[in-house]
């Protein structure tokens, strides 16, 4: 049987390359509780293609230089 | 906490006060009769009187704490969260509704019928917002 995938981010770092920007800032850029930023940053949960797209525009990268695969 | 994990806490603290003060009633009454008493209506207006009086203050407790919180619409992973809680706290209300049913083709006694359907109910309600609870602090 497969290993479980996961997808891991660079959330937390490019939060914090932004001007330590707070998890409520980006929450509410993105549309989510800060809560729910949290749980991404601690890949507990893994964000809608809209949310990872809307997190990658916030820091004016690509998406896979936020989100990796990993096996 | 979240806003909606701290409404979660209210509907379980609200639920099971008011399922325990029903089913207290229902047992001082049988111990009093000596027999199970038929479904009163009364009881059950008092019940949801109950729920409703402390659903709604604990609602407007933590609303008036975090009014921003409140009136936002729940995001992403808070909808992920209440779909599957509502969809585990289902099979818990149809097992005992089901459990239920087969044990009325056994006794044929239907006030016991509207009491174990109704605890279903109740068992299946509190397990939404605990599993609702559990998933804000752990998964998802």
């Amino acid at each position: 049987m497969a290993n479980k995938p996961s997808i891991k981010n660079r959330v937390r770092e490019l939060r914090e390359q932004h001007g330590s920007m707070t998890q409520a800032e980006l929450g509410l850029e993105i549309g989510v509780t800060r809560q729910t930023v949290i749980a991404i940053e601690q890949n507990r949960y893994s964000p809608s293609l809209e949310s990872a797209f809307r997190i990658a525009h916030v820091f004016g990268v690509g998406l896979e230089d936020v989100f990796s695969w990993e096996e | 906490m979240p806003f909606r994990e701290k409404s979660a806490w209210v509907m379980s603290l609200a639920l099971l006060s008011a399922g325990i003060f029903y089913f207290i009633a229902v047992a001082v009454i049988w111990n009093e009769s000596g027999q199970l008493a038929h479904p009163m209506l009364p009881l059950v207006i008092v019940y949801t009187i109950c729920l409703t009086i402390i659903a709604a203050l604990g609602h407007a407790i933590i609303a008036a704490l975090a009014p921003k919180e409140a009136n936002a619409p729940a995001d992403e992973r808070e909808l992920k969260i209440i779909y599957s809680a509502g969809h585990y706290s289902s099979h818990i209300f149809a097992v005992g509704t089901l459990l239920s049913l087969g044990w009325y083709l056994f006794s044929g006694d239907g006030d016991l019928l509207f009491y174990t359907v109704f605890a279903s109910f109740m068992a299946g309600q509190i397990m939404e917002y605990a599993i609702q609870i559990f998933l804000y602090r752990t998964s998802i």
